[in-house]
């Protein structure tokens, strides 16, 4: 096991962007576990004078909002909410994915059919149109933030690993394992999954920045959870002040602009990593 | 303000308003007007869901469709009424019945002349059920006397002060009796191309950009409008009006058309001018709504200390950067009528509101007084931030706060139909006369579950009844302002539901728009007397 | 083929019943319905007036009931009609729909031309500072809301420097005919359909280069070149028709991507389409609307998948039809 990770790593630091990308999360994890360290407070907080601009006043590095929010501690603040609704929309996407994709492929026939449709059913609406749908009908908290992104996202999840399931299926390996016996479960879950979970792994790193730049478009249109404190909603909050006050934007923009690359690259570098293609390159 | 000089100046004025409209109120003696020219125009909201909405709709079909369709009277600036589709009307000794005496001459865009079988039309199957509700609930009958006069008799004395209201306001829009007569007046499609006597013939409208007016040639008044078009245009955002108004692409915008902070900036060089006048008989003002459900809210001074909580000077010079002032008690100061300054005031004060609490059996507890779930009505901008002001000023005094801002929709359902928070921050927008736009947030039969911009708080109190009851059948003007005011007493001392900030909008216009912002609700004028120094 | 072709005509028809239930559904939870809004936009506040709107919008029939009559006049292709707009749900969505389809089209022109181009490039002159700083714009672009890019765009390109307008579509007021108002609309389309197609065109040059390193090293390729074809030939014949495949395959599956980002784009640049209209529509609970723009969009959608499938199969008969 402890050669195949250190073999793993290797082949991740061989990529330099995905690593540049790796210390860039982990900047943005630390950032968001110290908040409450470096800003005790709420960061909703009014706590100084309206618009002061970034790197003006040292008690706000990066400025104030138009209420005199303190937008360094909103973007610390910030990051939390992003991560967690990343982490948690791809997680649940991940698993809706993987649990009717296999089943498609595995069983095939009319299951596949229908959940093919299902799946095209949810690639059929607009999803960011199906966010706000249900966003507006649970109510504007986090945690349905966090769902109704995972609802949309996970269909291509569920596409890849159909994918991946059909050139497995007919392998010689599956044939045997039928042959010996095994339970469908087994081997869909034991055998086939494991092959198949390298691409998948790198699609939901992928969705996990896809889940980000929802999150931010959701919280940009306004319905976002207001009792958190959001980059989109700065950005939206924001908007009105561009002429006079571009930095608002600017900032909590950049911060998201980071984020979702830094996870990009390291998705790029898990790839490179984990699929065997480019392994003997 | 007494009746008879009110009256003495509505028959005295029927002429000289006449010739004032030639030549404008406010440039009326220094420049002749400019025939010709297209305005552009825009105000700071949305398109409308169609261009005219016969039961009100709110702000934007009101603006496309008064362009279009008139009123019998119009209320100015200094709150005085002007003939436009009546040129005088006159109530009985008793107030029990009113004569009308309409224009001569005024054609329908179609070309069909406008009697007093139209107003009657109007009275008993427009205003009465469908845009003007409770306001006319005493009418008895309407008749035409001969095809220029019209007969409207009551069940109980009518103040005139408040039918003239009724008629120059948002629901005393005349439409056509030969196009509405026989169909579903809300859901006939003529509404999204309104036919009316007005200045202005609706030419397109582009959905999702504009709609385009054409100069009425057969207009009553044959020297009016100036215009050769008008043009509504709707942005989405308020940045972007900016851009609009910077790139000659917008002549005049109402209703706070650019973001705050760009007004002196548009206007610091000469060449756009920022106007407040012409909003007094639809001022917009932001309310805190206490739910009286809840036993915490049923205490006087529970809902007195929250008010005292409240940096209603923060709110208005930093959320609304200045166009905003905190209110005095229930009537915007902007009515020139019925505000008084002798009400209770709840100055900012964190450390009585302390005490306060403490004294009504709400001490802290584990850091907490109680629990509140804070809604915040999504549909203004303001709105988010003013919820996220409260939240932290609550907590400020040791009230959790679990806050909401909830879309439209939402918003709506949560506060009027489910009753489902315990604060609520809304806005509505009231005329000069109070019954019912004003009272019907506070007396019992304001109470009707479903219906927005009532009596959400369930706050009843039989001594407010009565005065409102008083001053809708008192017809001396002199006493009815002092009950106006007895009520607003009795409203700022229980605060159920009170204003935090009278709103003050502004017009942007460009310096070489002349003649507009003369009456007081400028929005929903006509626009015939506007003219381009061009 | 045939009989594949219309079998899989045939399977859009649940699809889109199934978009009507679903939606039909979710819209009917949420709290505040149409209703609520109209009247209280409207400021009705008469009990009775309350009642007799409520009959003539049908919401005092049960749910099943509005279900099954909207499903019905589906199937006689009538929308509906939306009694906030008054007008049919069909007509105001073909007045808003031009010009999400301008916005959509310029999008993905824009998404292909440069993605494409972006691609082919990174690819021929492979691990040198091209490639990276394609690579390097590609993941900027990737990673940036395409909101905040509009915002941007519209601080530097806009408000700073003055060459676009700031948002709409057409400068009102202006009559210079055909071309000149053609050319008006490309004016105003430049920022908003950049702001959308880059997010795509980042994939698309990604995409491209990675398919076009692996078409290079096909043998046909060398055969190719062996037989003395122009470098550019090879490139632009051989290697980029086969490495098209898979963007085709993601613009269809994009498409509702795509018409979703035009809602947040149509908001920052107050551009008068349909992404607009359902934003508005989903706000207010206007669901003749929402359902009616839905089940046009789940059409456009279907019919592109369908589509895509099909030209697989033909490409590639190891994917196994059945």
């Amino acid at each position: 096991m402890l050669p195949r990770t250190i073999d793993f790593a290797r082949r991740f630091a061989r990529n330099r962007a995905a690593v540049v990308g790796l210390l860039l999360v982990i900047l943005v994890i630390g950032i968001a576990l110290a908040a409450p360290w470096i800003y005790p407070r709420n960061p909703l907080r009014i706590v100084g004078r309206p618009e002061i601009w970034p790197f003006v006043n040292s008690r706000f590095p990066l400025g104030t909002d138009s209420l005199g929010r303190d937008i360094a501690a909103m973007i610390a603040y910030g990051a939390r909410t992003t991560l967690l609704i990343g982490l948690c929309a791809s997680i649940t996407a991940t698993l809706i994915g993987i649990t009717v994709g296999a089943a498609a492929a595995y069983f095939g026939g009319w299951i596949d059919e229908m959940l093919m449709r299902f799946t095209e059913l949810f690639q059929t609406i607009p999803n960011l149109i199906f966010v706000l749908t249900i966003v507006a009908i649970l109510g504007q908290k986090l945690e349905y933030v966090t769902i109704a992104v995972g609802v949309v996202t996970w269909t291509p999840i569920a596409r890849l690993t159909r994918a991946e399931f059909l050139s497995l299926r007919d392998r010689e390996f599956v044939q045997a394992c039928r042959a010996m016996g095994m339970s469908n479960l087994r081997i869909m879950f034991g055998e086939i999954l494991p092959n198949a979970l390298p691409p998948v792994i790198v699609l939901s790193s992928l969705v996990i920045a896809g889940a980000v730049l929802f999150e931010s478009a959701v919280s940009f249109l306004g319905l976002g959870d207001p009792n958190v404190s959001s980059w989109g909603r700065l950005i939206g909050d924001g908007r009105t002040l561009i002429r006079t006050s571009w930095y608002i934007c600017a900032v909590p923009g950049l911060a998201i602009m980071l984020t979702v690359l830094a996870l990009n690259l390291v998705g790029d570098g898990l790839n490179d990593a984990l699929n065997p293609k480019l392994r003997d390159r | 303000m007494s009746r008879f000089s009110r009256r003495d100046f509505l028959m005295t004025t029927a002429g000289a308003a006449l010739a004032s409209r030639l030549s404008g109120p406010a440039f009326a003696a220094t420049e002749a007007p400019k025939r010709g020219g297209t305005l552009l125009a825009t105000w700071g909201g949305f398109e409308p869901q169609s261009l005219f909405v016969p039961p009100g709709g709110g702000s934007s079909p009101y603006f496309t469709s008064t362009k279009v369709i008139e009123r019998l009277v119009r209320l100015t600036v200094d709150l005085k009424f002007e003939p436009v589709l009546a040129v005088d009307i006159k109530p009985a000794e008793d107030f029990r019945s009113y004569l009308i005496k309409l224009r001569e001459g005024v054609t329908w865009h179609d070309g069909q002349p406008f009697t007093a079988d139209d107003v009657v039309f109007n009275v008993l199957e427009y205003w009465k059920p469908i845009s003007a509700g409770v306001s006319l609930d005493a009418l008895d009958s309407a008749e035409a006397v001969d095809p220029l006069t019209v007969l409207l008799k009551f069940k109980a004395p009518v103040p005139e002060f408040f039918l003239k209201s009724v008629l120059a306001g948002k629901s005393g829009l005349v439409i056509p009796k030969h196009i509405y007569a026989g169909s579903n007046i809300i859901t006939n499609p003529i509404n999204n191309t309104p036919i009316g006597t007005g200045p202005f013939k609706v030419k397109e409208w582009v959905r999702g950009s504009h709609v385009e007016y054409l100069r009425n040639e057969k207009y009553w008044n044959p020297s009016l409008p100036y215009l050769d078009r008008l043009v509504i245009r709707w942005w989405q955002d308020p940045a972007s009006r900016s851009a609009a108004f910077e790139a000659n692409q917008l002549d005049i915008g109402v209703f706070n058309p650019v973001p705050m902070p760009d007004v002196p900036r548009l206007t610091s060089g000469g060449k756009f001018i920022a106007e407040t006048k012409g909003y007094s008989n639809s001022a917009w003002i932001t309310t805190i709504e206490f739910n009286q459900r809840r036993d915490i809210f049923k205490k006087r001074e529970v809902r007195q200390a929250l008010m005292q909580a409240i940096d209603r000077q923060f709110i208005s010079d930093t959320i609304f950067f200045g166009r905003a002032h905190p209110s005095i008690g229930a009537i915007p100061s902007s009515n020139a009528i019925f505000f008084t300054k002798d009400v209770q005031d709840y100055p900012f004060d964190p450390k009585k509101a302390a005490k306060m609490l403490d004294g009504a059996g709400y001490p802290v507890k584990s850091g907490s007084r109680f629990g509140l779930n804070l809604v915040s009505a999504g549909w203004f901008e303001e709105n988010v931030k003013i919820g996220q002001y409260l939240k932290q000023a609550f907590e400020d005094i040791d009230i959790t706060v679990d806050l909401a801002v909830p879309d439209r929709a939402t918003s709506l359902k949560r506060i009027y139909s489910d009753y489902d928070y315990d604060v609520a921050v809304s806005n509505n927008s009231g005329s000069i006369e109070l019954i019912p736009s004003t009272t019907q947030y506070y007396t019992t039969d304001g109470i009707v579950k479903g219906a927005a911009f009532r009596n959400a708080t369930g706050y009843s109190n039989p001594k407010l009844d009565e005065i409102v009851a008083k001053m809708a059948v008192e017809t001396d003007e002199p006493k009815r302002i002092a009950l106006g005011k007895d009520f607003d007493r009795l409203v700022a001392l229980e605060a159920p539901l009170l204003p935090m900030v009278d709103l003050e909008p502004v017009t942007i216009a460009r310096s070489d728009v002349r003649n507009h912002s003369t009456t007081a609700d400028f929005m929903g004028e006509s626009w015939a007397e506007l003219w381009l120094d061009r | 083929m045939r009989r594949i072709v219309l079998r899989r005509l045939a399977q859009i028809i649940p699809l889109v019943l199934a978009v009507i239930v679903l939606n039909f559904v979710l819209i009917h939870l949420a709290p505040g319905s149409l209703f609520d809004v109209m009247t209280s936009e409207q400021q009705i506040t008469d009990p009775a007036m309350l009642d007799q709107l409520r009959h003539t919008y049908g919401v005092d029939q049960p749910t099943g009931v509005q279900l099954a009559k909207y499903i019905w006049s589906v199937m006689r292709l009538d929308l509906g009609f939306s009694y906030r707009q008054n007008a049919p749900v069909l007509d105001v969505i073909m007045d808003q729909l031009p010009a999400t389809l301008i916005l959509m089209l310029a999008a993905i022109a824009v998404a292909l031309v440069i993605g494409m181009t972006a691609g082919v490039l990174a690819s021929v002159r492979v691990n040198t500072i091209w490639d990276n700083l394609i690579s390097l714009a590609a993941v900027f672009f990737f990673a940036a809301p395409s909101f905040w890019l509009g915002i941007m765009m519209v601080v530097l390109f806009s408000v700073k420097l003055g060459w676009f307008p700031v948002g709409g579509m057409r400068t009102i007021g202006v009559n210079n005919g055909v071309i000149g108002d053609a050319l008006d609309v490309m004016h105003h389309l430049v920022l908003p359909a950049t702001a959308l197609g880059l997010f795509y065109a980042a994939t698309y040059a990604r995409v491209m280069r990675a398919s076009m390193l692996e078409v290079f090293r096909l043998d046909f390729v060398r055969t190719a070149r062996a037989k003395g074809l122009s470098r550019a030939r090879v490139v632009l014949v051989h290697v980029m028709r086969n490495a098209l495949l898979p963007i085709v395959t993601l613009l269809g599956l994009q498409l509702g991507t795509i018409l979703g980002g035009s809602v947040v784009i149509e908001s920052v640049f107050s551009w008068p389409g349909i992404g607009s209209l359902l934003f508005d529509s989903v706000m207010s609970r206007n669901f003749p609307m929402v359902l009616g723009v839905l089940v046009l969009g789940s059409l456009l959608v279907a019919v592109a998948n369908a589509a895509v499938d099909l030209a697989y199969l033909r490409l590639d008969p190891r994917i196994r039809a059945r």
